[in-house]
């Protein structure tokens, strides 16, 4: 098993084995590494098990965490890892079955970490360190109508919108020539892109595209005679 | 539209075992890899599992052409039938394999990524949970169709660490979404056009921890035989220390012929009559 060494002047004052899922460390009575000093937040930091792996984070500290002194926000421990929160050192130790095991996993093994507690966790330090909380609200794309026709506006909700004339096409476009299909709109991992389906000419910014190209806000699409232009506004609805 | 595909799965040059699986069911055109993790045969089961359920119940519903309310979980409202199919095979999946977790000591703490691909002539929809992946490669650009379900990447997204800590992290094989680990799961999907000569490439981190993005560029644009190709990716990996299991699968687009409604098109078919 595991063990936490906690070390103060040099000397040991306890010795925790790690006997559960996760440890916390801290000032407060309910940790379960308790470190009385005041250098030392309430809830200071917090190491997880997952499998044979264990990931020691802080939580938002005031005077930070340092492994072998590198201030780390999150840390895979590894045998004799020297762990400093305010003037404590925890000494993390593995037994030399755990030791050899872990060297076959240090053999970049894949493991799943839970997940919700962590997004929390990493907004938190995001604000810790004076950062803009990274916001959960997606940017979404919208198509304005700038030919004088009466559609307005329209959300690009869908992954992939088509535009066209067929009934079936999310943006409808009208006239003799109009392919039922026109061109698409889908949104990537890294962005909008518009791509044209050949039966009609697509400009995007007086340039007619081949295939594919991705969208920037204000960007003017022509279709035809429909002119439009393309940006992003922040969503309403949380990711 | 013509299809031209190829997998290899590849124990690597550490790993004793091969969990990776993949599928090519070209009935359909579905096209899974996934990346299996577990204690001793435990992520081996838990990737064929997922993909063998995917499998069926997309290819069972496709058949019935089952409305969006019949399907496992509520549907995505942002997605394509077709696409809500996707999403609901693997949220399925992941319950099964969930349960299977709990209910058998030898399968605790398994667990699976997953990539499908399913193309149509009208709609290519590309789903995936966990760090495997999937890129369409078009022209001379490759873009990803997935995106990673690892801490170290929603670290770099939050802006915490650069992207050449991302790289070196110790952390960057934890992952904070796989099938298996939790009773209900999300996946990311999209939907995108296909167009002629458009190639896919689907594959595991055994490769991507080895290749960069522009080097599997660089050796796809280099050949026409996806079979060929395949071999070239995961022997690349394996010279440079193959850590892990590598799995690819290439498919390759052609003679697609999409409905053109175009005028001359329409002429022609009013002049028929």
């Amino acid at each position: 098993m595991a063990r936490v060494i906690l070390v103060f002047n040099k000397k040991v004052i306890k010795e925790y084995p790690f006997d559960k899922e996760n440890m916390t460390i801290g000032r407060n009575e309910g940790n379960d590494i308790v470190v009385d000093n005041l250098a030392v937040s309430g809830l200071h930091a917090r190491i997880d098990k997952t499998q044979d792996t264990y990931i020691l984070t802080d939580l938002q500290s005031t005077n930070g965490t340092f492994v072998n002194d590198k201030r780390i926000t999150s840390h895979r421990l590894h045998h004799k890892d020297k762990i400093i929160i305010g003037k404590h050192l925890l000494f993390f130790a593995l037994t030399k079955e755990e030791e050899v095991k872990a060297k076959d996993k240090e053999l970049d093994k894949t493991m799943i970490l839970d997940t919700v507690k962590h997004k929390d966790l990493l907004a938190k330090q995001a604000e810790k360190r004076g950062m803009e909380v990274p916001t959960q609200k997606e940017k979404i794309g919208v198509i304005s109508f700038i030919d004088g026709s009466s559609q307005g506006e329209i959300q690009l909700t869908k992954k992939l919108t088509k535009i066209g004339k067929a009934e079936t096409s999310e943006i409808r476009l009208g006239g003799l020539l109009m392919p039922s299909t026109a061109a698409t709109i889908s949104r990537r991992p890294n962005g909008y892109a518009i791509t044209t389906t050949g039966g009609k000419t697509v400009r995007v910014n007086n340039e007619a595209i081949q295939e594919s190209r991705y969208l920037k806000d204000f960007d003017t699409i022509e279709i035809g005679s429909y002119k439009f232009q393309f940006y992003t506004q922040e969503s309403e609805d949380e990711k | 539209m013509k299809l031209t595909a190829a997998g290899l799965s590849d124990v690597g040059r550490k790993r004793g075992s091969n969990e990776d699986y993949f599928l090519m069911d070209t009935s359909a055109n579905l096209y899974i890899v996934a990346d299996g993790m577990g204690g001793h045969l435990a992520g081996e089961i838990a990737s064929k599992v997922a993909v063998e359920i995917i499998k069926k119940t997309v290819n069972g519903w496709i058949t019935r052409n089952s409305p969006e309310d019949e399907l496992f979980d509520f549907p995505d409202s942002t997605l394509s039938k077709r696409g809500n199919y996707i999403l609901s095979g693997i949220k399925l999946a992941n319950r099964v394999i969930y349960e299977m977790s709990r209910e058998y000591a030898e399968y605790k703490g398994m667990g699976t990524t997953i990539v499908v691909l399913a193309i149509m002539p009208s709609t290519v929809v590309a789903a995936n949970v966990g760090d495997s992946r999937i890129y369409l490669i078009r022209g001379n650009m490759i873009e990803p169709l997935s995106k990673e379900h690892s801490m170290v990447t929603e670290q770099l997204e939050m802006g915490l660490i650069s992207k050449e800590e991302a790289q070196t992290s110790p952390l960057r094989h934890i992952l904070t979404r796989n099938l298996g680990s939790s009773d209900t799961v999300d996946a990311d999907v999209f939907e995108v056009e296909p167009m002629n000569n458009d190639r896919f490439l689907l594959c595991t981190d055994g490769l991507t921890d080895h290749v960069s993005d522009d080097e599997i560029l660089g050796i796809i644009k280099n050949g026409d035989d996806p079979e060929h190709l395949c071999q070239q990716l995961v022997s690349e990996a394996n010279k440079r220390g193959g850590n892990d299991n590598i799995t690819v699968s290439l498919i390759f687009v052609d003679r697609l012929d999409r409905e053109r409604q175009g005028i001359l098109k329409r002429f022609w078919h009013f002049f028929k009559k």
